[in-house]
């Protein structure tokens, strides 16, 4: 038994899962430090809001408002719950983006603009294909795969441009980024092609396209709402859950999965070895592409999403948000789900507290960043725990983890909201 | 005991050292007299980096202690090694390469003056030593863009700028040419006459036995025996290394060469830093059941031929036929159904380092119905085949199957590639320097699998910088210079110093058609 265990303690994987919950509960630790440092600052705050401040960083996800006497209460709820699986969705989509091209030796900086371009396609195909005529079923699938094939398309440009140019494929990211945020503000603009998809029966608002449901189609809820009533919860999160292993399987088990990490690994050993460099890296990047595009259409097609569609100087947070879900996970696929899902929870925890206490919501952005942060030095927290030989080992990994730290991100994937002036710092 | 201290100038006593899987120094004991060249000798694996590296405060042992002239000492990390004057010239230089040599010899040791550097002052050090040892380098000269062995001198005169008196070489000639190798060989005599103590890392009996005072052999990890070189020779050395006979000649059958498995016509290769064609306009045959060796000094245009044979590069011009298909155009991998390839660089092209022995053992088969089903890749089979060629080819490794390559010792990282491309049974074998900086062990172990081969009716293409493994491998010997084959040679009816003279440009064969 002790050996066994030891032989657990001495497997990487455990090592990383372990400096991975150590972020997280270092970044809550945080989050509950500046509700602490919040409330002495204020003089309205007394006591008893901060430690209901710090209650809801920790346990919002079960928070079920307040009793009769005014204090918290908690319990299971399902509007949270569901809430969280339905924001972590495109979340898990985008990281798993991220995962896959890292694990063949790619940084896909390149989420946004892929996402956008999975809204695009998935948006346009979704509402102007006919239902009366086509079944809604059949119309969901075209958006669904549309949006994979947009992103994956855009995924491709970088792709191509590293693998017969030899440029960076994070600098051709950027820029591939930005050209997708105009040029998805231009195909919705007045005067163009898809004006007519802006949203002008609900016009309470300006600039939004249409929800798909006003088309009729919308991802079927597969049960889950009976699961968690009064949520926005829908089939999506079954389709990434099913991907996300897909994508293990594909990484783990394929020889195509075999080629990719080669090639990310070793270019020239690959080359040597007969495997196609070139190709390998254009699809890794494809592959990337079309797992943004999923996400945004899996996030549009919901049916009570709208997008506002003047991007042009915005790039959506989702994408990039994908980073810091993928280097939680370490790029396990199967760990995307649950670092996803956290995210999301945290976007729960910051809405509980915004509902529920004087806080607001941003305090939840703080508790992101700071794990963005310590993500990037898991590799550092792992060695702390294997007791750190072999400088030189530390030394290249430290290089690596450099290399793959995220820029700064992580608001809140609201996506409804426009959220134009925080994401033009981002690229 | 007085004058025990004051003769050994480091003591390393008892030191026990472990890596996950693997006793990597056991209970070991080194005494280095001064002004002595000491050598450590073993097999790759054997210990010898590690030991150093607990010398130089890289690692920590977990017992034993160190002592200088007599006193225990505790180091803790490469400032106190360079605080007590010890030095190291690693096996890969820690240079940097967009760095000035003079900026790289200071770097860490710099004279300031009010935060101010003083370069001067130090050029003059530099300029001063560097005169005083004959070690020729360009100060100004950006890292990158000098040679090998003038980068090795760089890493010198650090030490020597640090005024070190103890120096540690950690094989510094597997990078050498060899009249490379003979002007270190006289600083290193030079150093030792002035009173420096020399730790020497090497698994080449020639030089050990040319420079140094007394040995230190290492055995997996243990401590076998301190000799004297006076006292010794070279077959004893290598049985204390290797722990049984070894033999140190090639031993070998007449070659029965058959048809012709490689035919080279007119082939020109383009080079990456000059106009002027790397290879230009080279014909020969390779045949069934015969070493051809392919000699010359480095940079003559041997990595550019292989490349081109293998595909790595695109040829600028001739035919090659392999196997009576015309594979002048041909992708890697169809050149790869009739040619295995043990590449000249092992790090670079031979293996995926962050892989696992397993996966690297397949990388040139994984697409072979053995390994994989409709795409999915057979664990299991892929699994027994490593343990297969693991067990065959001896290769050694802390965990087996599942270690991951970058940890393994370069000898069996070489082992492994070796394991794979024989392996893969094909007509012709092409391989490039495959002992290099390989142990007696490994090499006998190597030429033997390329003889074994070449008895099986393989043509071996050999591409070697070693005479002698030239001389006693090779059934027939082309020797490159600037790009052409200036000579083909008979081993048997040959001697080394004829070979260098083709070798260095200053004798060569008619060409055919020009007329005798």
């Amino acid at each position: 038994m002790k050996q066994k265990l030891s032989h657990l303690w001495g497997r990487d994987g455990t090592k990383s899962v372990l400096a991975s919950l150590i972020s997280i509960v270092i970044g809550m630790a945080v989050g509950a430090l500046i509700v602490v440092l919040v409330g002495l600052l204020n003089p309205s705050m007394g006591p008893s809001t901060m430690w209901e401040g710090v209650r809801l960083v920790f346990g919002g996800l079960f928070s079920t408002g307040r009793d009769a006497a005014g204090q918290l209460t908690f319990g299971f709820n399902s509007t949270n719950l569901g809430n969280m699986l339905f924001r972590a969705t495109p979340l898990i989509l985008t990281g798993l983006s991220v995962a896959v091209a890292y694990k063949t030796g790619l940084f896909n900086i390149g989420a946004p603009g892929q996402y956008l371009m999975g809204t695009a396609a998935t948006l346009i195909l979704a509402l102007s294909i006919p239902s009366e005529t086509v079944p809604p079923a059949l119309i969901w699938l075209i958006a669904f795969l549309g949006g994979i094939a947009a992103g994956a398309i855009w995924g491709c440009i970088p792709g191509l441009v590293k693998a017969y140019l030899n440029i960076n494929e994070v600098l051709a990211c950027i820029m591939t980024n930005w050209i997708a945020a105009n040029l998805v503000t231009w195909l919705f603009d007045k005067g163009s092609l898809f004006e007519h998809l802006q949203n002008t029966v609900e016009n309470t608002k300006t600039a939004y396209i249409y929800k798909t449901s006003f088309n009729g189609v919308e991802t079927s809820k597969m049960g889950l709402d009976l699961i968690f009533p009064n949520s926005q919860v829908n089939g999506g999160i079954i389709i990434a859950i099913v991907i996300a292993i897909a994508m293990y399987i594909l990484m783990n088990k394929t020889t195509l999965g075999y080629q990719l990490k080669a090639c990310g690994a070793n270019r020239h050993a690959a080359r040597y070895a007969g495997i196609s460099d070139k190709r390998n890296i254009v699809l890794s990047m494809a592959i990337a592409g079309g797992l943004s595009g999923a996400a945004a259409s899996l996030y549009y097609l919901s049916g009570n999403t709208e997008f506002f569609w003047s991007t042009y100087q915005t790039l959506p947070a989702i994408g990039f948000n994908g980073i810091p879900v993928a280097l939680l996970a370490v790029s396990n696929p199967i760990g995307v789900v649950f670092t996803g899902c956290f995210m999301s929870m945290l976007d729960i925890v910051g809405l509980q507290l915004t509902n529920l206490t004087a806080y607001n919501e941003y305090i939840t952005d703080v508790i992101i960043a700071v794990i963005v942060y310590l993500s990037a030095f898991s590799l550092v927290i792992k060695l702390a725990i294997s007791g750190g030989h072999g400088r030189k080992k530390r030394a290249a990994e430290l290089t690596a983890a450099d290399a793959a730290s995220p820029p700064p991100g992580g608001e809140s994937p609201d996506a409804g909201n426009p959220t134009a002036e925080k994401g033009g710092e981002e690229a | 005991m007085r004058t025990m201290e004051a003769e050994n100038i480091i003591e390393m006593l008892h030191i026990t050292k472990e890596f996950p899987g693997i006793i990597a120094n056991d209970d070991i004991t080194l005494q280095l007299r001064r002004g002595e060249i000491h050598a450590l000798l073993g097999e790759n694996g054997a210990g010898k980096s590690t030991l150093m590296s607990v010398l130089f405060g890289l690692y920590q042992p977990e017992a034993g202690e160190i002592r200088k002239n007599g006193q225990v000492v505790k180091i803790n990390d490469p400032n106190d090694a360079t605080a007590l004057g010890i030095g190291m010239v690693h096996q890969h230089f820690q240079l940097i390469d967009v760095f000035t040599v003079l900026d790289n010899i200071i770097l860490g040791a710099e004279t300031t003056k009010f935060g101010f550097l003083q370069k001067k002052e130090a050029r003059k050090k530099v300029e001063a030593l560097s005169e005083k040892y004959g070690l020729k380098v360009d100060l100004d000269a950006k890292v990158e863009d000098i040679t090998v062995g003038m980068q090795q001198r760089v890493e010198i005169l650090k030490m020597l700028y640090r005024d070190n008196e103890i120096l540690i070489f950690d094989e510094p000639t597997a990078v050498l040419t060899p009249q490379e190798i003979e002007e270190l060989m006289a600083t290193m005599k030079e150093f030792a006459r002035e009173g420096k103590s020399i730790l020497f890392i090497s698994h080449k009996l020639n030089e050990i036995m040319e420079v140094a005072d007394r040995v230190t052999v290492l055995r997996k990890g243990k401590y076998v025996g301190t000799v004297n070189t006076c006292d010794t020779d070279k077959q004893s050395l290598s049985n204390m290394m290797v722990g049984r006979p070894v033999q140190l000649e090639v031993v070998k059958d007449e070659a029965r060469p058959g048809e012709a498995v490689l035919k080279v016509e007119h082939l020109s290769v383009p080079s990456h830093t000059h106009k002027k064609d790397a290879v230009h306009d080279v014909s020969f045959e390779a045949r069934a059941g015969e070493i051809l060796c392919i000699a010359g000094i480095d940079g003559n245009g041997q990595t550019e031929l292989v490349y081109g044979l293998t595909g790595l590069e695109k040829c600028s011009g001739g035919t090659l036929t392999l196997c009576g298909h015309d594979i002048s155009h041909a992708s890697i991998r169809q050149r790869g159904e009739n040619m295995s390839h043990i590449p000249e660089d092992r790090h670079k092209h031979g293996l995926v380092l962050d892989f696992t022995l397993e996966q690297n053992l397949v990388l040139q088969r994984f697409r072979e119905p053995q390994f994989q089903h409709m795409g999915f890749i057979k664990p299991a089979a892929v699994r027994e085949y490593a343990d297969q060629l693991i067990e065959q080819y001896d290769v050694r490794s802390g965990q087996g199957a599942v270690t991951i390559a970058r940890s393994m010792s370069g000898g069996n990282q070489q082992k492994a590639i070796i394991a794979r491309e024989v392996d893969r049974e094909k007509p012709l074998i092409v391989a490039v320097q495959p002992t290099r900086g390989l142990d007696v062990g490994a090499i006998e172990y190597i030429h033997s699998q390329l003889v074994a081969e070449r008895d099986k009716g393989r043509a071996v293409l050999l591409v070697s910088l070693e005479l002698d493994e030239v001389m006693s491998l090779s059934d027939r010997i082309l020797v490159l210079y600037e790009g052409e084959i200036v000579g083909e040679l008979d081993p048997k009816a040959t001697t080394v110093q004829e070979l260098g003279l083709y070798m260095a440009g200053a004798k060569r064969m008619a060409k055919e058609g020009e007329g005798a």
